[in-house]
């Protein structure tokens, strides 16, 4: 067993670097007393040290016996041997045959404990290798057991090599390194999955065979190893589905995927029974109050903790076993959205799903998952598209919808089209579109935290983009002068991309809310950038679009009608970007309505502000916005300009905060009218308007003068919804 | 840490004792450098250079390698790579250099 831990070396040189004297011949002589005594001689606070050694340095060490740095104490006060998987065989202290099936059970759920704490973030040394059975499956004796410990680690395997390929996790998601532990790479696949079944047969025979008859006096012990037996048998059954399910996600071929599905699907019917029979596994030992980890035969803790390296957390708390069921039907249920995505065909299909997904916050697996399934070895699309062709897709369907007034569309498709110079310079665009629509796909693959960070960073790509947007639409537009004159052709490329830097835009400001990072005093100058700024100009994009698309409708129709006899079939088309736009709308009114809100909770001194020594309001703000400057349109907006757009000296007389107050109110109904409105209306919907509800009451009571005089802050309670609170007005 | 650098404060001579404070500082300053081996309170072993080191004998070892106790038959012997390790004053038990190292050191194990 290769036992090595990877520690980084040390920049200054201090680090490692074993020296050759370290063996035992060396003549050690102790000096124990005069050392301390020549200590005592130097000065309060000197530090006695080598010129190239100094404060700087010294920082750097880390501290023995301090139990939050000094990983090396705990193995050290436990007051029992820590066996290696070897040594507790010799010792006796584990069984590697005859395993009573309460054994068993025991066994493989604390392994499944393990496999989740590792996927929730852990190491694996950590985790799974404290079972001492994974480290050498091929030591046991027991076919259950060894069929199971070369599946754990398959499994393991598998989803290492998922996580790593997608890279979407950051190392608070994901302890990647395997410490040189063997993986059961000396088995294939199709092996373990073979001996599983084989296992999965024997059991279900004893099943079987221990199955009550009718009419037969039912001995108890009968029944219970039939209990047991069964439990054991979907056990096994469950590791099976599950690797199976993660090895058909390594094929190429779409149609795995929805085989993926299936096996899930099956491995989640399971869940019931394995909950329901947790307790005839065996328990942990002893008592964990003396600080101790609880030990399980099989399982030593502290088997690794001479691999961690020096600062390392102390030990991962293993999830219970009654949690573990639950977490793996959650899994289940991810894994099987996540085979969803094959139905979605077009680009902006694929950008909402994966930001609907990831707005549950799903697991490092789950998420590296659909990365791998919509981009496989990150070139093709499922495997079989190039990621080119589908942003053409995409171009093409949004251009034909948004931009068809004066049908210039038509005429890029058209003719342009064909015209090869124009098509060279689309072909060359959506080129380099490929790799920041990739990049922002993967971007939604991070935990929601890390996305924001680069979102903000992904803004500096699109403003490279639209620059070259900007420039093949000018190209376009003089290409399409000299073939007919009277056409003029739109800025579509550009502004395609200007819908998709709005987008980005707000999600950054947006994600502020759900983590938690704006202070109350905040809040109005972001819900007046989103409001005033951002969604204004997503809804012009929007409605512009929108309107000239059923204006196209008419033309064809129109010209349908005339070429033919027969009346077309009239049938109501759907108007695929209203949603779009009642939801923009709604939104917008939503942070209208807080915008108004907070200016005038701070006219009553209800808003408690910082005192700035250090910084102003306008740093704060150019913070909060400083990944905006790198966007050309929409042009940013300085502190100063907000400051002037703002101010309500321009009102003549200028509100007062009960004007605000009911202004406030009046955008809250007019979002609840909005989303009343909405046919089908999804969980979204509802959420919003559990907000905007009890937000025209507060503002309407406040507007009216109650509890004017209260000192009592107002409480913002974003429980129903991440972005929108309810005011609480205590 | 937090002991060392807080009281990293300017140093405050005293004349008087400025010719055995000297005396003692080189006696140190001759060991910089060296290997040394220190145990601690818990029985484990630190081998590394001696670095630095202030009034109440916190030390600071760069390429430390900590070495278990005796008695503990798992790992035995193979040393754990700890890097730079400051092991507090109060928990050294004892100090050890190799021979030669003090060679070039008077006043250390001349004595004994």
């Amino acid at each position: 067993m290769v036992m090595k831990s990877a520690v980084e070396d040390d920049d200054a040189g201090w680090g490692l670097g074993i020296p050759e004297k370290m063996k035992n011949n060396a003549n050690w002589v102790d000096i124990t007393h005069e050392f301390k005594g020549a200590c005592k001689e130097l000065n309060l606070g000197e530090l006695l040290h080598d010129k190239l050694f100094g404060l700087f340095e010294a920082m750097s060490a880390i501290e023995m016996m301090d139990p939050k740095m000094d990983a090396g104490m705990i193995g050290n006060q436990v007051n029992r041997k820590v066996l290696n998987f070897e040594q507790a065989i010799k010792e006796g202290a584990i069984k590697v045959k005859d395993l009573s099936l309460p054994e068993l059970i025991g066994i493989i759920d604390t392994c499944f404990c393990c496999l989740i704490t590792w996927l929730e973030g852990h190491s694996l040394a950590q985790t799974v290798f404290t079972c001492l059975y994974v480290h050498n499956p091929d030591l046991i004796e027991e076919p259950a057991l060894k069929s199971f410990a070369l599946g754990i680690l398959k499994v393991c395997d598998i989803a290492r090599e998922k996580v790593n390929k997608a890279a979407v996790f950051e190392e608070e998601d994901f302890q990647a390194m395997t410490y040189g532990f063997k993986m059961a790479n000396n088995v294939t696949d199709l092996r373990v999955t073979g001996m599983l079944k084989d296992v999965e047969d024997e059991l279900q025979r004893k099943v079987k065979s221990t199955r009550s008859r009718q009419g037969e006096q039912r001995n108890p012990e009968v029944e219970l190893e039939h209990q047991q037996c069964l439990a054991l048998f979907n056990r096994i059954k469950f590791t099976r589905l599950l690797l199976t399910a993660l090895i058909t996600f390594t094929k190429k071929e779409t149609s795995s995927v929805c085989e993926a599905q299936k096996l899930v699907a099956q491995a989640a019917d399971l869940l019931s029974a394995i909950h329901s029979s947790i307790q005839h596994g065996i328990q942990s030992q002893n008592d964990t109050t003396k600080g101790d980890h609880p030990i399980m035969m099989g399982f030593e803790p502290l088997v690794n903790q001479r691999l961690l390296p020096p600062t390392f957390p102390r030990y991962a708390k293993i999830i219970k076993r009654e949690d573990m069921v639950a977490y793996f039907g959650k899994l289940i249920e991810r894994i099987k959205t996540v085979c969803d995505v094959i139905n979605t065909t077009n680009l902006h299909g694929i950008l909402d799903f994966f930001c609907e997904f990831s707005e549950q916050s799903p697991c490092v697996l789950s998420r590296s998952l659909l990365q791998t399934t919509f981009l496989i070895d990150n070139k093709k699309v499922f495997g079989t598209h190039l990621m080119q062709d589908m942003i053409k897709d995409a171009l093409r369907y949004f251009v034909t919808l948004f931009w068809t007034v004066c049908a210039d569309v038509i005429c890029i498709l058209c003719c342009l089209f064909n015209n090869h110079q124009a098509k060279d310079y689309i072909d060359s665009f959506v080129t380099h579109c490929s790799r920041p629509f990739c990049s922002l796909i993967q971007i939604h693959g991070h935990n929601r935290a890390r996305q924001r960070d680069k979102l903000g960073h992904i803004l500096e790509e699109f403003a490279t983009l639209q620059d070259e947007a900007e420039k093949v639409d000018a190209a376009l537009h003089s290409l399409l002068m000299k073939l007919e004159p009277q056409r003029q052709h739109l800025a579509c490329l550009g502004t395609w991309i200007l819908y998709h830097n709005l987008r980005i835009m707000i999600q950054y400001l947006l994600s502020g809310f759900e983590l938690e990072l704006y202070s109350m005093h905040e809040y109005y100058y972001i819900y007046w950038y989103l409001s005033e700024f951002l969604y204004a100009w997503l809804m012009s994009t929007l409605s512009r679009a929108d309107s000239s698309q059923m204006a196209e409708e008419r033309i064809l129709e129109e010209q349908l009608k005339g070429r033919s006899s027969k009346k077309t079939k009239k049938k109501k088309k759907v108007r695929p970007l209203s949603k779009e736009i009642t939801m923009s709308q709604a939104y917008q009114n939503m942070c209208a309505g807080m915008y108004k809100t907070m200016v005038a909770l701070d006219m009553d001194g209800k808003v408690r502000k910082p005192q700035f020594e250090l910084d102003s309001e306008q740093v704060r703000y150019e913070h909060r916005f400083a990944p905006f400057n790198s966007v050309v349109t929409p042009p940013p907006v300085h502190y100063i300009q907000f400051k002037e757009m703002s101010d309500l000296k321009k009102y003549n007389p200028p509100p007062g905060s009960a004007d605000l107050y009911m202004a406030a109110s009046k955008h809250f109904q007019q979002a609840k009218l909005i989303l009343e409105n909405v046919p089908s209306p999804d969980p979204e919907v509802n959420r919003i308007l559990k907000v905007a509800k009890p937000n025209i009451v507060v503002m309407k009571l406040l507007a009216g003068g109650h509890k004017k005089e209260t000192k009592v802050l107002p409480e913002f309670d974003f429980s129903a919804h991440k972005y929108f609170p309810v005011v609480k007005i205590i | 840490m937090a002991t060392m650098i807080e009281e990293n404060g300017p140093s405050t001579h005293v004349q008087s004792e400025v010719s055995s404070s000297s005396h003692a500082r080189q006696k140190l300053e001759g060991l910089l450098n060296k290997n040394m081996r220190i145990r601690m309170t818990d029985g484990r072993t630190l081998v590394g250079l001696f670095l630095c080191t202030d009034r109440d004998c916190n030390v600071i070892l760069g390429s430390a390698q900590e070495f278990l106790k005796s008695t503990d038959t798992f790992s035995q012997g193979e040393p754990r790579v700890l890097g730079l390790a400051m092991i507090p004053g109060h928990h050294v038990v004892s100090i050890e250099v190799e021979a030669d190292s003090l060679e070039d050191t008077q006043g250390f194990g001349a004595t004994h």
